[in-house]
């Protein structure tokens, strides 16, 4: 998750446009696009003032680094859709799928 | 109890392909085509609701003799529509659900932006919500269950950031 696409969720979920998120914070339409796109990094002081502007806080602590490991889900991305969805309809006649 | 109908989605998204229906295809099924791991019986589609293109949706719906999961009568136009925050049908293909406004999205028009055709087999390429998009909607509902699907989801992103690939 980068600082661009948490900013353009929150955003989002708050229903603003980029111009009304850059009102709120005294900012230009054209700064918060750069900062969503991840051209220029907001630093995390700016990005929480952000953030609140939407609505929402980040809640940050230190946890243990732990490298992606999910191989297997990397390797899944690595498929052709097609094929992903052909794994799926397969499992599908074989286990019980969860809702949602 | 009845028998479960057999999850077809090629049969399911090819009758909105032959009536022309413009949607954005969400929720499970979309997530497995972007690569994540779960299994899901039914499809999600954000429709446009141009008034066309709700007229054309009624067809492709009528066409799979789709019917209301909770037993009332099927209106599918736009005023009811909009009125759905769900609207569940059961088909002889799957189940289908037509959501005009996902929550934490603005619906069809704020998902088309960075929505991409997919290549599925059978001649079928839908567009489907973005990972971005998708994860943005798995995290609004705010739904335990579904940190896994949101944690594949920023996984896949990251990923593909480090492949070089914008999603």
């Amino acid at each position: 998750m980068t600082a661009g696409r948490l900013l353009r969720e929150a955003r989002l979920r708050a229903g603003l446009s980029q111009g009304e998120l850059g009102k709120r914070v005294g900012r230009p339409r054209t700064q918060i696009a750069r900062w969503e796109q991840d051209a220029v990094d907001p630093g995390f002081g700016t990005l929480r003032e952000l953030l609140r502007a939407c609505g929402f806080d980040l809640h940050s602590e230190l946890v243990p680094y732990e490298p992606p490991q999910d191989a297997r889900l990397e390797k899944n991305v690595l498929l052709a859709p097609e094929r992903r969805v052909g794994r799926m309809l397969r499992a599908v006649g074989r286990r019980t799928p969860t809702r949602g | 109890m009845a028998e479960r109908p057999r999850f077809d989605p090629y049969e399911l998204l090819g009758a909105l392909e032959r009536r022309r229906v413009a949607y954005i295809l969400i929720g499970g099924f979309a997530r497995v085509i972007q690569g994540t791991e779960e299994l899901t019986l039914g499809i999600d589609i954000v429709p446009s609701m141009r008034d066309e293109n709700v007229r054309r949706l009624a067809q492709a719906l009528d066409d799979l003799g789709a019917e209301r999961a909770d037993g009332n009568g099927l209106d599918v136009s736009v005023p009811s529509l909009g009125e759905e925050t769900v609207l569940a049908l059961r088909t002889d293909r799957g189940e289908l659900k037509v959501v005009p406004k996902p929550v934490g999205t603005r619906g069809y028009d704020d998902l088309r932006w960075h929505a991409t055709g997919e290549h599925i087999g059978k001649g079928l390429r839908p567009r489907v919500a973005s990972v971005d998009d998708l994860a943005r909607m798995v995290a609004a509902l705010g739904r335990e269950q579904d940190i896994p699907k949101l944690l594949q989801l920023r996984h896949i992103a990251e990923f593909e950031l480090s492949r070089g690939i914008e999603l």
